[in-house]
């Protein structure tokens, strides 16, 4: 009976360390941003003044903007491998068009052509139930090969310097327009999706398509919107980025991709669907970009920051992995009594 | 009861229509179509060597394929690290080369199944997300390659002993005269591979672990170790073309094999594989391989160029899976 009280006394605190455990993972992203940022204000020459933390800002705000389409993407248990050519295409466009067409139409065009890459992608994997890692493999290579035959293979640029000049100089001190366009995009959407019963609906269909289903979601419907988002807001990341320096070049969303999946997984988004925000994703982007930039203030060159953010994303992965791992083991125990059986109590 | 009978009868109906040609034959159609649109465009389709320029070309991606198809196989997906592998095969046996040829070969092997023990560990016991996994994977080893070789190129040293010109000649080697000795090594692949996942015990468990994890698990397979042979069958062979790759471009280098991953799985999904696991062979992959080879080829003889190509490729792949995917699910094969 003593033990009996005792041990459920055991599995309240059990409950309480795994709350504990719960809100430390969902904050875990910003605790990693902590600790780099930190680390990096101590050991980093040049790295905490004005001038850089504005880098890092300017930094962060294209792989930010992308990650909010592909958090969604995710959220809905999907994969879109097509993020670094609809960037790059948002970019051209809107490079290629300015000179006949002035700035905002062609940024409209932009972002409307990554829409409908977006949604193509989305049309597939919903209606033609084809898997989503294929759809945009498939117009990751089209929209890249369309890309390359309308650029030729060459970089664009227009001589306008106005809009970028508008678009990078900081704002009240340390905020540049893109960077604030960039964040209020990322909030607007952090809202939408997870605050309101609409946005909701991407958790469910994420979490379990059938379940949503039944309970009267348009879950095509929702998978077409997720790709739409995605291909609109990378097309629109693009863009913004090829405005403030007024050039693109083919190969743009190269890198771009990889940084966007490492982030959106750091930020804790799975991949099995359902979990994750959009808000964490651009923290995590944030993370890589302070990771990026002390790096490079400690004089590393590029290949470390590509070993330090893929030591970060593996070691987040394996442990994410290896809570779960031990989460399966004690499936189906219950915790009393195995605490009385560790007491020998039976 | 009358229901299940009266779907069976749709379903016979089915079997006799254009889907379960399509089902049967698979990749092949595909395979004939581009060879006779190749045939009537150009004379020069139909000779020997340009059939072996095919074959040549995609030698090394058929040996990739072969050795990921296990992966995909299982149902789970693709090895992403496989870029990441080949690279660093290489570097290392040409790193190695002043120890021997024998050595060297050794070394770069071992390297790509160190990664593939590291794969299939996490993938397989902690149950990581395939995809994700190898990516980091492949972020970590291509970041530790560039940092331990402060971003540069190695070249196996001529001047330095017999073993670099044998490590060279070993891709420039034709055996009985004519055949490429890495056309050969596919062949050998692409046989090996197919009796091993449709003979073999551990074929039919990963067929099994493919097609349904729980149930396997409850038959007792050792699902950990299936999953992890899966991954280090792929990663020694990613390591063999790795090396063949090397020797191709005699130069060590952290961005040889890039594409592979993604090429690896186009070639695989054509060739009937399903994401999913557990559908499909390797004489698909060895049809999707081909369709991959005569495609560029073909549209090289039209006279399209490689961006145009892309798009090409881009279209039919997408089409592809999508008729594979809605014959399957007309046969009731598949509930995706």
């Amino acid at each position: 009976m003593l033990g009996r009280l005792e041990s459920s006394e055991g599995m309240m605190r059990d409950m309480d360390t795994k709350k504990i455990l719960n809100k430390l993972d969902y904050y875990r992203i910003y605790m990693i941003l902590a600790v780099i940022f930190i680390l990096m204000c101590l050991f980093a020459p040049n790295f905490f003044n004005t001038f850089n933390i504005i880098n890092i800002l300017k930094g962060m705000s294209l792989n930010a903007m992308v990650a909010v389409g592909f958090t969604v993407v995710m959220i809905c248990g999907q994969l879109d491998l097509s993020i670094g050519s609809n960037l790059t295409l948002g970019a051209m466009v809107v490079i290629g068009l300015q000179p006949t067409l002035g700035w905002f139409p062609s940024l409209i065009v932009a972002v409307l052509a990554g829409s409908l890459v977006g949604a193509i992608n989305g049309f597939l994997v919903a209606k033609a139930k084809i898997h989503s890692f294929i759809v945009t493999l498939g117009t990751m290579t089209i929209v890249q090969g369309l890309i390359f035959l309308i650029s030729k293979g060459s970089a664009l640029s227009v001589n306008d310097f106005t809009l970028a000049d508008w678009l990078e100089a900081p704002l009240f001190g340390l905020f540049p327009p893109r960077v604030i366009i960039t964040v209020s995009i990322v909030l607007i959407f952090f809202v939408l999706v997870k605050y309101t019963k609409f946005g909701k609906g991407f958790y469910l269909v994420g979490g379990n398509k059938e379940t949503a289903w039944l309970a009267g979601l348009n879950t095509d419907l929702y998978l077409i919107l997720a790709f739409i988002l995605s291909g609109t807001t990378a097309a629109l990341g693009g863009a913004l980025l090829a405005m403030s320096i007024s050039s693109a070049v083919p190969t743009l969303g190269v890198s771009s991709q990889m940084v966007v999946i490492a982030a959106t997984i750091i930020g804790g988004t799975s991949m099995a669907g359902g979990t994750g925000d959009i808000f964490r994703s651009m923290i995590a982007v944030l993370m890589l970009v302070v990771l990026f930039n002390g790096l490079m203030c400690l004089g590393a060159g590029y290949e470390v920051q590509i070993f330090a953010s893929g030591l970060v994303l593996a070691a987040v992965v394996l442990g994410e992995s290896y809570a779960l791992y031990e989460q399966d083991k004690v499936k189906g125990q219950r915790p009393a009594l195995m605490a009385e059986l560790k007491k020998g109590a039976l | 009861m009358q229901a299940n009978t009266e779907n069976q009868d749709v379903r016979k109906r089915e079997m006799g229509k254009v889907s379960s040609i399509i089902s049967k034959l698979g990749v092949y159609v595909l395979v004939i179509a581009l060879m006779i649109l190749g045939t009537i465009i150009s004379p020069k389709f139909l000779t020997t060597s340009n059939f072996m320029n095919i074959i040549q070309a995609v030698s090394l991606l058929g040996i990739v394929a072969a050795g990921v198809s296990f992966v995909t196989y299982s149902g789970n997906f693709v090895d992403m690290s496989i870029p990441c592998i080949m690279a660093f095969s290489g570097m290392i046996a040409v790193d190695t080369l002043k120890y021997g040829i024998v050595v060297s070969i050794l070394c770069g092997l071992s390297t790509g199944l160190v990664i593939g023990i590291i794969n299939g560990t996490v993938v397989g016991k902690l149950k990581a997300n395939p995809i994700i996994w190898t990516l980091s994977v492949a972020f970590v080893g291509s970041g530790f390659m560039r940092w331990f070789y402060s971003g540069k190129q190695i070249y196996p040293d001529v001047n330095g002993g017999a073993a670099a010109e044998v490590f060279i000649s070993l891709s420039r080697t034709n055996v009985f005269g004519t055949i490429p000795l890495i056309v050969i090594v596919m062949i050998i692949f692409m046989i090996l591979g197919q009796f091993v996942m449709t003979k073999t015990k551990f074929g039919k468990q990963v067929k099994l672990v493919g097609s349904s994890y729980e149930v396997a698990k409850m038959t007792g397979i050792n699902v950990n170790g299936v999953v992890s042979g899966a991954f280090i069958v792929t990663a020694l062979t990613a390591s063999i073309a790795g090396i063949f790759l090397t020797s191709l471009a005699k130069t060590g280098a952290f961005y040889n094999g890039e594409g592979y991953d993604f090429n690896a799985v186009t070639a695989i999904v054509i060739g009937g594989m399903t994401l999913t696991g557990g559908r499909g062979d390797v004489v698909g992959v060895l049809g999707g391989v081909l369709v991959i080879g005569l495609l560029s080829n073909v549209m090289t003889l039209i006279g399209i160029n490689t961006f145009s190509q892309s798009i090409v490729k881009g279209i039919i792949f997408i089409a592809v899976v999508g008729i594979n995917a809605r014959s399957l699910r007309k046969l009731g094969r598949d509930d995706a």
